[in-house]
């Protein structure tokens, strides 16, 4: 029997002081971005010669991608796996990671040299680049979230014949998505495979795909708790409280598995030495591992924290914090930039240092703020949260 | 690097054409022309014209290649010796010098008060006739003795100088006083030639006396010690800072300022006193031994230690090393010699090494340079007779200075004094004494006490930015200058002379010296002495004797001359042998021998103040070369970095320096590369001239702290003899 | 793996005992290359001036591409914009370059620059040094080795070269370290380098004999082939979950068919 999840129909949406604020941080980002495409990317940032990539990739590029892996995770469990009381979690999450997917996009397209190339990955291939992998996969992707999500834009206009057409024949998309999820989610990992000689040892290492895919399992299930819990909160729903105390359970298996390899493979590489005399780096490491993958353990194994919502919340940014901090150490802490000792530095602009500028903050806060209130428009407009009686019987 | 180069100061090289391009439209492009006629050029007008680089004296062929018009590159000339085609940071850059966008390319005509740097632009007629007429005006009530002339050695020089003679002032300043009259006088009175030849190729032993050749660089001669190295030769380097010559030195010496003097004489003293010299050599070829011998016996190298603060030990050993290797061996003479008043008599006792040692003819040679006359000049009736006294005291208070070399800071000091006389006007060429004297307020005082002074130059050097007519001259790669054998060893090279000619059109209306002053001359009522049509004509005239054509030595780029015989153990001493003792200088009341001259020295709390080159600039006309600029290091006064800290200063604290005659404030820094007693400034920064956009407001000026010294011998300069005093600003 | 001894590659050899920090290689290279007067192709790097008065020694090199034998710029690049030519120069071809700085990423030695002050009118390139070329097809040395003074550059093919530096470090085993830096770095590199003191000190990095993409084309080999076996795998579990499933309700459903028909007309 389908359980009552409750539903405000109208949700609250109107131009709230909080919204100004986004629309205010939106303008100041469409500012900004006009002078980098007038001026160049170093009239807005603090990129270099040693630092060409910097807070942009991290958070936009590496943590967007990393939570919106809540999509595929989803997309698994109900379609694939057919475990279909999970379904009133699964559009929430994969609106999640095609907003999330779209501001990876928009942000890219501030930081690359010639956004209006972009499409140039999908006619000049170089099949030894990561980089044209992950490329090709999330444009794909983007396409594949744009079908999974578009039953419920199509509900919402009332074009019904549509949305059930689609739904039909969704599972080849499915899978075709939960591939090409599995592909970049690891990729994101191997881009930094080319960089063993500027990579710490206690990040580089050749399974950094899978450790990458891995934690992205851990994310996902983490952001479709998160993102629950705040909608919940925001828009007055009910909390579907015993799915996610289910999906916490698995939390604990996915990080064990993810600790093991990890020192396994330290181990074997030789690189335990590392862990403790490595200043900064082991500061770092041990943050991000203790942060991101032992805390959340522990937490999401005792079952009173995940029956609560306070605890099930608390948990899961614990460990979106500490994963997050992994993507920021891996393309940027950790990474140790050519710095050819020069004597003509003014020049040469060889920063050895890097602090993102606030304008180059400006842009990301900007697109992610556009992704707050494009969630919230689709939340007021569109069946996000709605029962969709005609699955039910299926 | 100096400051960002912002910007607008962009300046595409081989870019669209600049204005005065568009100009040469109209006008048929005439170098392209005659290069294409020769075949130099293709149908396009691409190609390479050899001439020479005058980035500096060293005067390197270059190859220039040249595309729509526009020089877009420079190579060296693989058939100059000098260049070996290759070019220095300088010639690279030279591009940058004849399309720096602050060349001046009409004449000017001062408007506003001098020094304001107000100015109109004028026609050559006009400016012309106003040189002119002040110069005549001048001669007429003061005498042509008012009317001073100056310039730095340069290709177009003997025209200079029949500038001048005809005029009939005695009134000539040259850089050599500034630069290197205490080596080249003491070669003269050594081996009767100002410089003789240095050979590499054989070498095993060389001691540098401060010649920092890996900076202060000629060419050639840099590669060479280079390779030398490079074959294992034994280089000890003595200079109280580790310079990049230092760094490719077997053994760096950071002597004390002032104590070369000693160190050779303590060589001396061992190789005598050991017997390590060439006996046979010696008999056979020098006059004097004997006084030498008993002059430098009370040297020793514990003597010399307490001096120099060289180890005895070291000294020793370096003289035995020295003797060891050779006739292979070779104290080398160093070039701007002008650090203290005791210098020439440094160069006499390097001199002297080399003689007893009898390098002769294999380290050392004959300047082949002098020889190989038989160029032809055009006819012109004497000069006139001179009686007034030369301001700068040759020969009457200088009798060994050449009158080519004269004192220049000496005529300086005599126009402020007016002593014997006053001048009334200044002719400059070439040279940027505004910076280049010590004593920088001294020499803007002489400018005011001037009813007129012109220049001719490229750019808006200090001077110009003074003087009340500008006259451009085209670059050097803009013009034709004489085949010139002025000034040797420096402008033929062997037996070949290289020719100069343009390779690309003059911008703006910038004219070749040839013409500048047979113009000049015409209008001072001297055309005689000017008897040629134009440029080519001049050139063709010296070449009539070789029955060679203008058209074949604009092709190769240089003619062969007959070579001149010499016997190379004939020397033109007054003894016509290597005089180790100068009975000139003795009875001229100086040391005939070396003797130990105990210099100044600062007292406590003061440094020496040290000047010295820098790779990318020559002296005071090139800061403002965008290329050299965009590869130079920042300017500013080097501190040892212990002494800094012991004085409470850091890297980067704006100081301010004070000698006996001026003050500065400038960036220090500190530097483990600098004895603790000295500090150092690069020259050339501190330009006065607003019109150098690239160069005002870098750095600041060494000549403004530098106290005039004069050697009563040579006539040269010490510019290490000023000490300083240095506190947090 | 190509025998990085006997490529048949024009090379550079740079020896830091003969370079004398002048710069006339720079300056040669800007003007040659039209470079804009706040860029460079070709630095100084190392530690300069090292030690205490009076005891001091410099080391200094001049840094540009090292045209590796096996470029990590080429492979990273996502629309191959990098190539390396048959004689060994490393090409950048900017009409395809979408501006996404995974060179300058990739290559260990930090040499591709980015336009950081263009915006899109003026189009923000990568620049690095193209081994001139221009000069090299017309018998000429680039720019940078034609003009040294000192001949601290030299330009030739590889193989000759490599012998030139081990016969001056058998020559003088006293003076330089027993290495050529770039004989096998990376994978073997075009610009082959000659020192006095350890490479580190010239700012050069520590490097293995594989070049650093090695890995990475490793794991991109894989590709492919995992994504069909990753997507084959998923199609049979999906299709197997269904099966089960619906095996399981038929059962457990049997009675309630008719029910689930009207629904389905609804
Ligand atoms: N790049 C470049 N090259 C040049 C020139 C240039 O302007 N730029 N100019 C050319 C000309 S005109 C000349 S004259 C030559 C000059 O070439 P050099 O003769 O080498 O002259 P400097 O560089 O002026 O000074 C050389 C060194 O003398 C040291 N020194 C100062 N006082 C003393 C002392 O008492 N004893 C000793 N042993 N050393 C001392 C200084 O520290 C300095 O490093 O260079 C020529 N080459
Ligand atoms: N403090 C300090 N003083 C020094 C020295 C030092 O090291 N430190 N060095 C001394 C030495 S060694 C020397 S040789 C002298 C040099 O002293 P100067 O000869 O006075 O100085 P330069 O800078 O060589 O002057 C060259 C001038 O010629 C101009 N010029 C360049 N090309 C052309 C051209 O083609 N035609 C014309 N007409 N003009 C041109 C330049 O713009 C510049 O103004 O300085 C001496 N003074
Ligand atoms: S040494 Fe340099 S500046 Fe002087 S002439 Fe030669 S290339 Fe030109
Ligand atoms: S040095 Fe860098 S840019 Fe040059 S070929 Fe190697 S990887 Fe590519
Ligand atoms: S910046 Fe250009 S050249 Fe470099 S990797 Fe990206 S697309 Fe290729
Ligand atoms: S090879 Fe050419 S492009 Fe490369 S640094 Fe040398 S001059 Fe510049
Ligand atoms: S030109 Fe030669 S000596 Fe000068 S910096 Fe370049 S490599 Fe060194
Ligand atoms: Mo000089």
């Amino acid at each position: 029997m389908k359980m009552q999840i409750a539903i405000n129909p109208r949700l609250r949406f109107r131009l709230s002081p909080f919204v100004w604020i986004l629309l205010a941080l939106m303008g100041i980002a469409f500012v900004v971005a006009m002078i980098r495409y007038i001026f160049g990317i170093g009239a807005i940032s603090n990129l270099s010669y040693s630092y060409p990539w910097g807070f942009w990739i991290s958070f936009d590029l590496f943590t967007g991608v990393a939570i919106g892996s809540g999509a595929f995770v989803m997309a698994s469990i109900v379609y694939i796996f057919e475990l279909k009381e999970f379904q009133p979690l699964l559009r929430p999450s994969v609106l999640t990671g095609f907003l999330g997917y779209i501001m990876v996009v928009i942000a890219l397209l501030v930081d690359l040299g010639h956004p209006e190339r972009i499409w140039y990955m999908m006619i000049h291939w170089n099949h030894t680049s990561v980089l044209l992998e992950i490329g090709i996969c999330v444009m794909s992707y983007l396409t594949v979230l744009a079908i999974e999500f578009s039953p419920v834009f199509f509900e919402g206009i009332k074009w019904q014949k549509f949305a059930r057409t689609i739904h039909k024949y969704i599972m080849p998309f499915v899978i075709l998505g939960v591939v090409l999820s599995t592909l970049h989610q690891s990729s994101l990992g191997s881009l930094l495979l080319i960089q063993p000689a500027k990579l710490y040892p206690l990040w580089w290492t050749p399974i950094l795909p899978v450790l990458f895919f891995i934690s992205a399992i851990s994310i996902g299930l983490a952001m479709i708790i998160f993102e629950s819990s705040v909608s919940a909160r925001y828009f007055h729903r009910g909390l579907e409280i015993h799915l996610l105390e289910k999906l916490a359970r698995t939390i604990p298996f996915v990080l064990a598995i993810y600790l093991i390899t990890r020192f396994t493979q330290l181990t074997l590489a030789g690189d335990l030495k590392y862990l403790f005399n490595s200043g900064l780096m082991s500061i770092l490491f041990w943050t991000e591992i203790i942060v991101g993958s032992i805390i959340p353990l522990v937490l999401f194994s005792i079952k009173k924290i995940r029956q609560s919502p306070n605890g099930l919340l608390f948990s899961a940014i614990i460990l979106l914090v500490g994963m997050i901090l992994d993507r920021f150490d891996v393309s940027w802490f950790a990474v140790r930039h050519p710095d050819p000792l020069t004597y003509i530095p003014s020049l040469m602009a060889f920063n050895a240092h890097y602090i993102p500028s606030l304008p180059e903050l400006s842009i990301s806060i900007g697109i992610f703020s556009a992704g707050i209130l494009a969630f919230g428009l689709v939340a007021k407009y569109l069946p996000l949260f709605e029962n969709e009686e005609e699955h039910h019987a299926s | 690097m100096t400051k960002n180069v912002s910007r607008r100061d962009f300046l595409k090289l081989g870019g669209a054409a600049a204005g005065a391009l568009a100009l040469g439209e109209f006008i048929p492009p005439m170098v392209a022309q005659a290069a294409r006629a020769n075949g130099q050029l293709d149908a396009s007008g691409s190609g390479y014209i050899p001439s020479m680089c005058e980035m500096c004296v060293w005067r390197c062929g270059l190859l220039a290649k040249i595309k729509d018009g526009r020089v877009v590159k420079l190579e060296g000339n693989p058939d100059h010796p000098h260049s070996k085609g290759k070019l220095c940071p300088r010639g690279q850059a030279g591009v940058m010098t004849t399309y720096d966008p602050d060349r001046v390319l009409t004449p000017l005509v001062r408007v506003g008060q001098r020094g304001e740097g107000k100015f109109r632009q004028t026609s050559w007629d006009e400016a012309l006739d106003i040189v002119a007429k002040k110069m005549l005006d001048i001669k007429q009530k003061y005498g042509p003795e008012a009317m001073v002339f100056s310039s730095t050695h340069n290709l177009s020089q003997p025209l200079f100088e029949n500038l001048l003679q005809a005029f009939g002032s005695p009134n000539y300043g040259t850089q050599r006083s500034l630069c290197f009259n205490a080596m080249t006088v003491a070669n003269l009175m050594t081996f009767g030639v100002e410089e003789p030849e240095r050979d590499y190729n054989q070498l095993k032993y060389l001691i540098l006396t401060g010649r920092n050749l890996a900076e202060a660089i000629s060419n050639s001669e840099t590669g060479e010690l280079v390779h030398a190295v490079d074959r294992g030769v034994k280089l000890v380097y003595l200079d109280p800072r580790f310079t990049k010559t230092a760094a490719k030195a077997t053994e760096w010496l950071p002597i004390r300022p002032g104590t070369d003097l000693a160190f050779h004489l303590a060589l001396l003293n061992v190789i005598i006193g050991e017997n390590l010299y060439d006996q046979n050599f010696v008999s056979q070829y020098t006059v004097g031994f004997d006084e030498v011998a008993q002059s430098v016996h009370p040297y020793t190298p514990e003597w010399a230690a307490q001096l120099t603060d060289i180890p005895a030990d070291t000294i020793r050993r370096i003289a035995h090393e020295f003797a060891a290797a050779a006739p292979y061996a070779l104290a080398h003479n160093g070039w701007r010699t002008s650090n203290f008043v005791n210098s020439f008599q440094t160069e006499r006792a390097i001199t002297i090494l080399n003689a007893i040692t009898g390098n002769w003819g294999k380290a050392l040679f004959p300047a082949s340079g002098g020889e190989g006359a038989g160029l032809g000049a055009p006819p012109q009736p004497a000069y006139p007779r001179i009686s007034a006294l030369r301001l700068d005291g040759v020969p009457w208070k200088y009798p060994f200075v050449p009158l080519k070399y004269g004192v220049f800071q000496q005529m300086r000091d005599s126009i402020l004094t007016e002593d014997p006389y006053a001048a009334h006007g200044w002719f400059i060429s070439r040279q940027n004494p505004a910076m280049s004297i010590p004593d920088r307020k001294k020499t803007l005082q002489a400018f005011s006490k001037m009813d007129f002074i012109v220049t001719v130059d490229i750019i808006m050097n200090d001077t110009s930015w003074f003087s009340d007519v500008v006259l451009p001259e085209a670059s050097y790669l803009e013009r034709y200058d004489p085949l010139s054998l002025v000034g040797t060893p420096l402008s033929a090279v062997g037996t070949r002379a290289f020719l100069r000619q343009p390779v690309v059109e003059p911008q703006g209306e910038g004219k070749s010296a040839l013409w500048i002053y047979k113009e000049l001359g015409t209008r001072l009522g001297l055309g005689d002495y000017f008897q040629y049509k134009d440029d080519e004509d001049y050139l063709k005239q010296q070449l009539a004797p070789l029955g060679v054509s203008l058209d074949q030595v604009r092709k190769q780029g240089y003619v062969d001359l007959p070579a001149g015989s010499s016997d190379m153990y004939q020397w033109t001493t007054p003894s016509g042998k290597i005089e180790l003792k100068s009975d000139a200088l003795d009875k001229a009341g100086f040391d005939g021998v070396p003797k130990w001259e105990e210099p100044p020295a600062p007292k406590s709390g003061q440094y020496y103040l040290l000047t010295g080159k820098d790779a990318r600039q020559t002296q005071f006309g090139t800061q403002n070369n965008q290329l050299l600029h965009k590869y130079d290091d920042e300017p500013g006064l080097w501190m040892n970095a212990k002494t800094a800290a012991l004085q409470g200063l850091r890297n980067g604290d704006t100081v301010e320096v004070t000698s006996d005659v001026g003050q500065i404030h400038v960036k220090l820094q500190a530097t483990q590369a600098i004895r603790p007693d000295c500090v150092y400034m690069t020259p050339g920064f501190g330009h006065l001239s607003m019109g150098l956009t690239t160069a005002y407001g870098l750095g600041e000026s060494d000549s403004d702290l530098h106290v005039t010294y004069t050697d009563p011998i040579s006539g040269g300069q010490a510019l290490s003899q000023t000490f300083v005093t240095v506190k947090k600003a | 793996m190509t025998d990085i001894q006997n490529i048949q590659h024009k090379t550079f050899l740079f020896d830091a005992t003969r370079c004398i920090d002048c710069r006339a290689c720079m300056i040669a290279c800007s003007v040659e290359n039209n470079i804009p007067m706040d860029k460079t192709r070709i630095w100084v790097a190392g530690v300069g001036l090292k030690g205490e008065f009076p005891d001091l020694s410099r080391a200094s090199m001049v840094y540009h591409c090292m045209h590796c034998e096996e470029p990590d710029c080429m492979s990273a690049c996502p629309v191959g914009a990098y190539s390396k030519r048959e004689d060994g120069p490393v090409l950048y071809n900017k009409d395809v370059c979408i501006g996404c700085r995974y060179c300058m990423n990739a290559c260990p030695f930090g040499v591709p620059h980015f336009d950081y002050d263009k915006g899109l009118i003026d189009g923000a390139f990568i620049d690095k040094c193209t081994m001139c070329p221009q000069r090299i097809d017309n018998g000429l040395a680039p720019a940078c080795v034609a003009t040294c003074p000192t001949d601290a550059l030299m330009f030739g093919e590889r193989a000759d070269l490599l012998k030139i530096a081990h016969e001056r470090i058998a020559a003088h085993p006293d003076r330089y370290i027993d290495h050529v830096y770039g004989e096998t770095e990376n994978g073997g590199t075009s610009y082959l380098i000659l020192s006095h003191v350890p490479f580190s000190e010239l700012g050069l990095p520590n490097l293995g004999p594989k070049p650093v993409k090695d890995v990475s084309e490793a794991v991109m080999g894989l590709t492919i082939p995992f994504a069909l076996t990753w997507g084959a795998v998923l199609t049979g579990v999906t299709v197997g979950v269904h099966m089960y499933n619906q095996k399981k309700e038929a059962a457990a459903k049997s009675t309630t068919d008719a029910k689930d028909s009207t629904e389905e007309t609804k």
